[in-house]
């Protein structure tokens, strides 16, 4: 049939997955700690069609040939690693990591994810435990009758009681990892991150030192999607979609004229 | 039979290939670093046999890419860089041969590799460039890396190694089936000092949607005449089958 057609669909294909990385950034433009995507675009293969230099004559040679690409490809989407928004809320067990650095959620299954989201609460035993109720490693465990919980920037974390305000109770330190390639996490959800062979290993380190971003307190990490761009990329995939299905409906007409006319 | 019918057939024929083209330019309408390749019809004319030198085939070809400067969107990212003006980034393709491209969308990979977003390592003074676990990268206009290794002070920035930037001559350069570009008569380029990075930017597709698309259009009700054409063929055809009928 017409190549054209095969052409245009790898556009409308690649214009969709572009559209659907947009939707779901604009869907989590109010998620804690959530990264923004982006798709990156790559052009498929080209089909030498006839070599330059083929012999017109015996001594003369065209000088170009005739090279078709096939299309286009979403080659990955990529996570964007810069800082969303520090929120301030007051509340005592809301963090935010002020650089790089990630929190380490205990799984289920006894695995370890990543996450940027501070947002933490206590639960019936007294660990702190992220909103999905996953306990926060290395666990930290508030006893009963702590009036308040400080958590300083490079990660002690104290309790006070009642009438000791002189003597705090260290509660533990928390540490953060960091890794060579964070774009290279793979998101599961829930705002969480497993290492993968194209992040590297996770480099466990006190928050403050040696790279590592300082602990907020008090503070959340707002999502770092970008409305305006978000909203620009997808009047730019909506237009280019339009173009490439009208390519395809040229495509068809001309092969409906010819089956009609001949 | 009458030739007319051939002629508009490759007539068509190439049309179809040239529409393939610019589709193909259409598609790519969001690629980074895309560089739309023209396509152009060429007559050859037919000296093959007996008789007088009459007819002319078309032929479409692709004879080159169109070097024009993309757009340059504003991304903020430290790792996106953009060339300001003529140039070419070079990386190491699939096949393992020096290829340049114009996508700067880069990434450090586990290893420490510079890699292009599809994957592609980034060539330096030496080979492919490698990096040591760093906290902040700042790539200079002429593609000199300088980096804050992890732990250290902002006054402690290291010149790791330069992202080799080539100029070759546009007359000299062709893309090739991985859609990279190489030189023609197959030696690398040197490297050039002039071209400028940029970098917190993409350049974008240059290809334009306008002419991209009139192009199609043009190329279309071209095609429908060639089809008329062998519509003509087929009558003139059926006529003189009619007048040698016996009745």
């Amino acid at each position: 049939m017409h190549a054209a057609l095969y052409v245009s669909k790898t556009g409308l294909a690649a214009q969709d997955k572009q559209l659907t990385t947009i939707s779901n950034n604009l869907a989590n433009v109010g998620t804690v700690g959530f990264k923004r995507d982006r798709a990156i675009f790559e052009d498929l293969l080209y089909q030498v069609q006839r070599q330059p230099g083929a012999q017109t004559t015996q001594d003369t040679q065209l000088p170009s040939g005739l090279q078709l690409g096939a299309g286009v490809r979403v080659v990955a989407t990529q996570k964007q690693f810069t800082e969303g928004n520090l929120q301030i809320t007051e509340q005592s067990l809301d963090m935010a990591i002020d650089g790089r650095g990630f929190f380490q959620i205990l799984q289920p299954d006894g695995s370890v994810a990543y996450t940027r989201n501070g947002q933490f609460q206590r639960n019936s035993e007294g660990q702190l435990v992220n909103n999905e109720g996953l306990l926060v490693e290395p666990a930290i465990n508030i006893p009963e009758g702590a009036v308040r919980v400080t958590v300083s920037t490079d990660g002690v974390v104290n309790a006070f009681f009642k009438g000791e305000e002189a003597e705090p109770q260290q509660l533990g330190d928390l540490t953060l990892v960091d890794f060579i390639n964070p774009a290279g996490l793979q998101a599961v959800g829930g705002n969480l991150f497993l290492e993968t062979v194209a992040s590297g290993n996770p480099i466990q380190g006190a928050p403050n030192e040696n790279g590592m971003g300082k602990l907020v307190q008090g503070a959340l990490e707002g999502s770092n999607v970008d409305i305006v761009e978000e909203m620009v990329n997808m009047i730019t995939t909506q237009r280019a979609y339009e173009l490439n299905s009208k390519v395809v409906s040229t495509a068809d007409q001309m092969l409906q004229y010819i089956s009609q006319t001949l | 039979m009458d030739k007319a019918l051939y002629i508009a057939m490759t007539g068509a024929r190439h049309n179809m290939l040239a529409q393939t083209n610019h589709s193909n330019n259409l598609a790519n309408i969001n690629t980074t670093g895309f560089r739309a390749d023209f396509a152009q019809a060429r007559s050859m004319p037919v000296y093959f046999g007996e008789g007088s030198p009459t007819r002319a085939y078309a032929l479409t070809e692709s004879p080159t890419s169109d070097f024009e400067q993309g757009p340059l969107n504003e991304t903020g990212r430290d790792l996106d860089v953009a060339i300001n003006g003529n140039g070419f980034i070079a990386v190491l393709g699939h096949d393992g041969t020096e290829a340049y491209t114009r996508a700067g969308n880069l990434v450090i990979d586990a290893n420490g590799f510079l890699r292009t977003g599809n994957g592609l390592p980034v060539l330096g003074n030496a080979g492919p460039i490698s990096l040591p676990p760093l906290e902040k990268l700042e790539v200079g206009a002429d593609g000199t890396l300088s980096a804050v290794a992890i732990g250290q002070g902002p006054e402690a920035m290291v010149e790791l190694d330069r992202i080799r930037l080539v100029n070759p001559d546009l007359q000299n350069i062709e893309k090739g089936q991985d859609g990279l570009f190489r030189q023609r008569d197959g030696l690398n380029a040197q490297p050039a000092a002039e071209v400028r990075l940029v970098s917190g930017l993409l350049e974008g597709s240059n290809v334009n949607a306008v002419s991209a698309f009139t192009e199609i259009l043009s190329l279309s009700r071209q095609y429908e005449m060639q089809v008329k054409l062998m519509k003509d063929a087929e009558q003139n055809s059926e006529a003189s089958s009619q007048l040698l009928r016996i009745s």
